[in-house]
């Protein structure tokens, strides 16, 4: 994804053409976007469960990457003076974006799966229980018609 | 509901033919009238709100957006099969639909996030005035649990302040380029502003050249995530009826 990143004296922008992350889409996804009656999104498994959740693993990403950035700067102030703090602050969140956030989000979405039951091929069973349930409250809005 | 033809559906679009690149992803379009929307069927059922059916769903709505005029539907609209589609969605809806196509034709929305380089906002406040320098020195000295709420007390205040401040500059920057706006949560510690901004496409540069310049002018540093353009998924929260 072609992510151009444009730099100032000041501050700087991130500019992506298209959403390029969990963290762009979430909230549009979730809360913007026509909305359609309750009934029909019936067959979504966990979804209010996984939103709460959702938000907090993306937020935890946030707080981890700034942690990060803080350590990593400190590391880096130690072993070269030379570098303005401006110009390790864009190396070490960049470098910290691409290398950590993605397993930070994929780990938590993996124990956010594990609770919810959603995990590998153990859960069968339980996956074709809650297929039948969907179904059948699907199926009661429109055998009506 | 008929097993294994539900069908998930990712936004409403004015009829006409649908480019290969779509139909080669499964996508197919349920058509009413002039309007149409564009759906895919729904491997699993119940459908699973996995990280990648996240960015599925932005990936085919985006897609299609650089196709034509796009009203994203919210994540997880499933319905039972197409039939549904047609008589829950497009039929009662028909008219709304063609007006906010029309309304949208031609236009963008662009997220924006400003957050704080919070360390060097803090440098910057102590540096800024005698105030929360002194009140650093003596908790340095005195390091009592009534000396801290004192600093914090003043680098709350501060920041806040600040906040407000910068949130209200970038407001002023955006708003005449901007069709409409939505101010959204800021939620994370250290966020200055979360905003959706509504602009003509062809205006989507003028965006970036103001907050770049905005962003020249502006200390201590403040890092913009601008990503767009998008389709109005911000600006079509109209009530849509839904016969059940």
């Amino acid at each position: 994804m072609a992510v151009m990143q444009r730099e100032s004296s000041a501050g700087y922008i991130t500019r992506a053409p298209r959403s390029s992350g969990l963290a762009d889409v979430l909230e549009i996804l979730l809360d913007r976007g026509l909305v359609i009656d309750a009934f029909v999104r019936v067959s979504l498994v966990g979804i209010e469960l996984l939103t709460v959740d959702l938000r907090v693993v993306v937020a935890s990403v946030d707080t981890y990457l700034r942690f990060a950035e803080a350590v990593n700067r400190l590391d880096l102030r130690a072993v070269d003076e030379s570098r303005s703090v401006p110009e390790l602050f864009e190396k070490g969140s960049e470098e910290v974006a691409q290398s950590e956030s993605k397993g930070a989000i994929e780990g938590g979405m993996d124990a956010i799966k594990e609770k919810v039951g959603l995990g590998g091929g153990g859960e069968r069973d339980k996956e074709e229980e809650d297929k039948e349930e969907s179904g059948s409250r699907g199926g009661r809005g429109r055998s009506n018609q | 509901m008929t097993p294994g033809n539900a069908v998930c559906a990712y936004g409403v679009v004015a009829k006409r033919k649908l480019p290969s690149r779509l139909a080669r992803r499964g996508i197919r379009l349920v058509g009413h009238g002039s309007v149409a929307a564009l759906v895919a069927r729904v491997s699993a059922e119940p459908q699973r709100a996995t990280r990648r059916a996240l960015l599925d769903h932005a990936e085919i709505v985006e897609d299609a957006y650089s196709w034509t005029t796009i009203l994203p539907l919210r994540f997880g609209s499933v319905f039972p099969d197409e039939a549904a589609v047609r008589e829950l969605l497009l039929e009662p809806n028909a008219d709304l639909f063609e007006q906010l196509l029309e309304r949208h034709a031609g236009v963008a929305e662009l997220t924006l996030k400003a957050s704080y380089d919070q360390e060097a906002l803090l440098a910057e406040l102590v540096a800024s005035g005698p105030g929360l320098g002194r009140l650093r020195e003596r908790y340095r000295s005195q390091p009592t649990l009534e000396n801290g709420i004192a600093l914090g007390e003043k680098t709350a205040a501060l920041l806040e302040a600040r906040r407000d401040r910068d949130a209200d500059r970038i407001l002023r920057t955006i708003e005449p380029l901007a069709l409409d706006l939505r101010v959204g949560d800021v939620g994370l510690e250290g966020g200055v502003v979360n905003l959706a901004v509504l602009v003509e496409r062809s205006r989507v540069g003028e965006v970036e050249d103001w907050l770049e310049a905005l962003s020249r002018d502006l200390s201590p540093p403040i890092r913009f995530r601008l990503v767009g353009p998008l389709p109005p998924y911000s600006f079509i929260d109209v009530p849509v009826a839904v016969a059940a």
